[in-house]
């Protein structure tokens, strides 16, 4: 019989007979129908007055030419702050901008973090070391980051001295002159700020891999992939999957870093969907037609995460059901 | 709630009528009022006199004469930008020097200065008007002085204020003009400044000229002598009001017409498109980098004037003390904005001191107002880079600092960009049209005249 | 692995795929590290050499002198501390009642229950600022304006769906059974939450602290907006604050943001170790 080291000490004995019907029944004599409630009630009445009740605020603004004065009366619109967001075409270059940041920077870092997690999982020296490094892209604030970027893809930063002067790649490029060069440094700003943050997840995660599984697989002759692709990609999945929700929500989230280094530039170019949002809303006074764009965003990315926990969840529906 | 008109913005707006005739002109000795003397405080126009009219009688009618300062302890909170950075230059002058002057020659009122950065302060006036959460009096950007008056989160001054003719009418007429709203002022200026033109003799020596260009002809034969030379003759950071006016003014053009109601016509002017040929011809020539249609990742013009990369542009006095500090070998040349058709124009950026109509101590904040116009408050800001608003302190600002000549005189005939509600959007529309017509994209006058469609709408709206 | 690689360092030859591992993360590092030791580099630089071209990694002349003026100038050493406070508060707070939301999420079946979770989930993906005026309007009906404890009810609440999603993702994976066991034993919710799944959370539990930790010490819009009293700024305020007007001394902005980073570097370093316990699970046979 398995015997299981609990963590008060006392060894017990799991595993007897299943017989599933009766401790069923005991399950529901002894377990409060109340208990998940209980548990949930403080953070999720927390939860719904600060966050999901502003939420329905915001989608009420977007209804209206909303003036941010207390008395002052707004008239109501309709959907037509959505209708006015299908025929913009800045809202489409904005989406477009968004996703492409998304679709750039999401894939990237779930590999690369993947690949790090990996790599100081197993025997490598001075592993805490590498730990700390990889993380400092992460602590660091936006702010920092974003205008070291800008200057480091200057006309006359380090990356053009690098790719031109020491490898003799390229010319001097003009990276923020232009809509995809500019794209081509803000995805790299998103990427490198990420990767130490998926990889704090998977290195969680790698925890988890049942070792005697992994040994098992070895001594029945699977090779390094065979062993990732049976044993640790299960086993890290639910990990994976949050990383990929969250990657995807902050992708489609992105607003410091483009603020910063292109303010949407040249002429709008690199507009994101969140600096659109907040040109329109702060400078414009627009607040009834950015709360529209901000609540396009959010129902887009609430379909794409559902669609992902759905399409990818755990073989056996553990985790998401 | 927020969706009625309440019965509080009836009730402030008639307290403010009542104010403004009981204390204006109240103030002034010389009260050659008709026989309106010791009538009650009802409107009677202009003239309305205060219950006293009698300076110094000691009533509580504190608006009246000289009575300086509150019977009841006051604090008004002074929401401002004045840090400058590392800088506590400003900040010094104001908390050690300046308001306790004030305090003390007018007791009763503390006054409490919050610094907030500067790139957030438009931020955070919004979201404190959304949530009626605002100080008493506030430093703002003249550029945001409409937008807020609109929303009735600044409170009107002309007509409240009790010696506004006479304060109004020292200042520099550009300046005024951006606190102006709907036929009324919302803010008095605060501080100023302008661009002028600055170059170097380095430069001037490559182009073989012997004095800054003073004309757009001296221009014209600048650019010949530098194209091909890797200086470019003149260098901005962007299209927007603040960088196209001075040309498109001093070109003899404007982009609406008197009374703010029309661009179209006005903008695509063929004066005009001349201007901004001539710029754009200079910018295929690569006269003219690309910093200008937003390549963030090209060398500053605080970088490139004195690495002598730029050989003009457009700047104002506060390059002074960051080029001292950064470039310290460096000597600029500082010069009036090159004479178009339409003379030397410049455009007016500065600060204004407003009230905010929701401020539980109008009258207090009211003498704050009025003493930030008195020499002792506009010189000593002058000295730490505030230039003064006050045209007749000009002449003593340049005597403590002749630095300042150049400046002062462009603010003679400096005018004020547009003045309206959506003056960014009216910036990123120039910006964004503007941008394929440097590019090559599109004609200067196509692209004009799309610009003054899009800003038509604006201008007729919101007024 | 060979025993070559297990007897590890009792061999001289390096084993090589330890050493590529060793040359993909020195690579990696370098590259993660590079933009970060150029900012460290210039806040010892005076003000005349911040951003040259070419640029410039050692400074020459170094100086001290921002970080004596970041750390002295205002109120540093006060905003330091009111960050250091809420945001200790804030992730303890959220842990608690993130965790126990997880435990209810993974261990029950309870009617409403992906109904909520998707509500929980959809406070993700609300972009922030939008919501920063109807909070705002809420925040001072709520008299939370202007007061860090009100920041630290804003920051929890702001926390909450994050925390609950890795939460539950990371209690799922924990095998039923043990559960069941401590049930038979007759021990109940709140005791198999605290004593069985808290212990053995315990990566996702040092994951979910380092991030909150960080989110809260770093943030800055919503802390701009109800923050109005100089003495109760947060960090990022303050070093937004070293921002000009129409210039900004960089390398004084580089050295407070250096000194902002350490508590968060600490609380990694001190948390760090929690990822490579091994979990007691993983015990378990058969």
């Amino acid at each position: 019989m398995p015997v299981i080291d609990l963590p008060g000490g006392a060894p017990a004995i799991a595993g007897a007979p299943p017989r599933s019907p009766s401790r069923r029944e005991r399950r529901s004599r002894h377990r409060s129908p109340l208990a998940p409630y209980a548990f949930l009630a403080p953070g999720f009445l927390l939860f719904l007055a600060l966050i999901i009740y502003p939420t329905v605020r915001a989608f009420q603004m977007s209804l209206y030419d909303w003036k941010i004065v207390a008395n002052a009366s707004s008239r109501f619109l309709g959907l037509d702050n959505y209708v006015r967001a299908f025929h913009d075409p800045h809202f489409w270059t904005s989406l477009s901008n968004s996703g492409v940041y998304m679709l750039f920077t999401v894939p990237p870092q779930i590999v690369l973090g993947l690949v790090v997690a990996s790599l100081l999982n197993a025997k490598a020296p001075a592993r805490p070391l590498f730990r700390v490094l990889f993380y400092l892209p992460v602590v660091t604030s936006w702010v920092v980051v974003s205008l070291l970027f800008t200057y480091l893809f200057s006309d006359d930063g380090l990356v053009n001295y690098a790719l031109s002067d020491v490898l003799h790649l390229t010319g001097h490029v003009s990276w923020l002159s232009d809509r995809w060069t500019a794209m081509v440094a803000i995805c790299a700003l998103g990427v490198w700020k990420g990767i130490g943050w998926s990889m704090m997840i998977f290195l969680a995660a790698l925890q988890g891999v049942p070792k005697d599984l992994v040994e098992a697989a070895t001594a029945d002759g699977a090779g390094r992939w065979g062993r990732f692709r049976a044993v640790t990609l299960p086993a890290i999945w639910p990990a994976a999957l949050v990383v990929t929700v969250m990657l995807v929500i902050g992708g489609f989230n992105v607003f410091t870093s483009v603020l910063l280094m292109t303010d949407g530039g040249p002429g709008g170019q690199t507009d994101v969907l969140l600096t659109y949002m907040y040109r329109l809303a702060f400078s414009n006074l627009d607040f009834g037609y950015g709360s529209a764009i901000a609540v396009l965003l959010t129902a887009g990315v609430f379909v794409l995460s559902v669609v992902q926990l759905r399409v990818f969840r755990e073989p056996g529906g553990a985790l998401t059901k | 709630m927020r969706f009625t008109r309440s019965r509080t913005g009836l009730a402030l707006a008639a307290g403010l009528i009542m104010l403004a005739s009981a204390c204006s002109s109240a103030g002034s000795t010389d009260s050659n009022s008709s026989a309106n003397g010791q009538s009650s405080p009802s409107a009677t126009g202009g003239a309305g006199a205060s219950g006293t009219g009698a300076p110094g009688s000691g009533t509580s009618d504190s608006g009246a004469g000289p009575s300086l300062g509150s019977p009841t302890p006051v604090t008004l909170t002074f929401w401002g930008t004045y840090g400058n950075g590392g800088n506590t230059a400003q900040t010094d002058v104001l908390n050690k020097q300046l308001i306790p002057a004030f305090e003390k020659s007018h007791p009763g009122i503390t006054v409490k200065y919050v610094d907030i950065p500067y790139d957030d302060m438009s931020q955070k006036l919004t979201t404190g008007a959304a949530g009626g959460e605002l100080p008493d009096v506030i430093r703002s950007d003249i550029g945001w002085v409409a937008k807020f008056a609109q929303l009735g989160v600044f409170a009107q001054l002309d007509g409240a204020l009790p010696d506004w003719d006479t304060l109004s009418k020292a200042v520099y007429p550009g300046t005024l003009a951006a606190d102006e709203w709907n036929g009324h002022y919302y803010g008095l200026p605060l501080d100023t400044n302008t661009r002028v033109l600055i170059t170097s003799q380095k430069a001037l020596d490559k182009a073989g000229m012997n004095a800054p260009p003073k004309t757009f002809d001296d221009l014209k034969a600048m650019a010949g002598k530098l194209k091909g030379s890797g200086t470019a003759l003149f260098a901005d950071s962007g299209l927007q009001g603040w960088n196209i006016l001075p040309w498109i003014w001093s070109g003899g053009g404007d982009i609406t017409n008197a009374d703010h109601t029309k661009a179209s016509g006005i903008l695509d002017s063929d004066t005009n498109v001349a201007t901004i040929q001539m710029l754009v011809d200079w910018y295929s020539q690569g006269l003219i980098p690309n910093l200008i249609t937003g390549n963030s990742g090209a060398t500053s013009t605080s970088d490139g004037m004195p690495g002598g990369k730029y050989a003009t542009i457009f700047d104002g006095p506060w390059m002074r003390d960051i080029w001292s500090a950064q470039y310290p070998d460096f000597t600029p040349i500082y010069a009036p904005i090159p004479a178009g058709p339409g003379g030397s124009i410049s455009v007016v950026g500065g600060e204004s001191i407003v009230m905010t109509s929701a401020t539980q101590h109008k009258d207090a904040a009211m003498q704050f107002i009025s003493w930030t116009q008195s020499e002792q408050f506009q010189l000593a800001m002058a000295k730490v880079g505030q230039m003064t608003v006050v045209q007749a302190l000009g002449d003593k600002e340049v005597a403590e600092d002749s630095f300042y000549q150049t400046f002062a005189d462009q603010l003679k005939t400096a005018k004020a960009r547009l003045s309206i509600p959506q003056s960014s959007q009216v910036d990123t529309i120039l910006s964004d049209e503007l941008t394929p017509a440097f590019k090559g994209d599109k004609s200067v006058k196509d692209a004009l005249a799309a610009a003054a469609a899009k800003i038509d709408p604006l201008l007729t709206d919101g007024t | 692995m060979t025993a070559a690689t297990a007897l590890g360092g009792s061999t001289r030859r390096i084993h090589p795929l330890i050493a590529l591992r060793l040359v993909a993360l020195v690579v990696g590092a370098v590259i993660m590290v590079t933009p970060l030791a150029y900012m460290i580099s210039t806040s010892f630089k005076s003000q005349a050499y911040v951003l040259t071209f070419p640029p410039q990694f050692i400074p020459h002349p170094a100086t001290v002198a921002n970080y004596q003026q970041a750390w002295t100038s205002q109120d540093f050493a006060r905003y330091f501390a009111n960050s250091l406070g809420v945001a200790i508060a804030s992730t303890a707070i959220s842990l608690l009642l993130s965790s126990m939301m997880a435990y209810a999420f993974a261990r029950f079946e309870f009617r409403g229950r992906e109904v909520m979770f998707r509500i929980l989930l959809l406070g993700l993906m609300v972009p922030a600022m939008m919501l920063i005026i109807p909070q705002f309007v809420l925040a001072k009906y709520l008299h939370l304006i202007d007061s860090l404890p009100g920041l630290v009810v804003f920051y929890v609440a702001g926390s909450l769906s994050w925390n609950t999603f890795l939460l539950r993702g990371f209690f799922s994976s924990i095998p039923a059974e043990l559960d069941q066991a401590m049930e038979m034993d007759g021990a109940g919710s709140w005791s198999r939450y605290w004593r069985l799944i808290l212990p053995l959370s315990r990566p996702a539990l040092a994951t979910a602290t380092i991030f909150t930790f960080l989110a809260c010490w770093d943030e800055f819009p919503w802390a701009l907006t109800v923050i109005n009293t100089p003495t109760k700024r947060t960090l990022p305020m303050a070093i937004q604050l070293f921002h000009g007007q129409n210039a900004t001394q960089w390398g004084l902005v580089f050295a407070a943001s250096a000194i902002a980073v350490v508590p968060v570097i600490v609380v990694f370093l001190l948390l760090q170790r929690h990822f490579v316990q091994g979990l007691s699970v993983g015990a378990v046979k058969g």
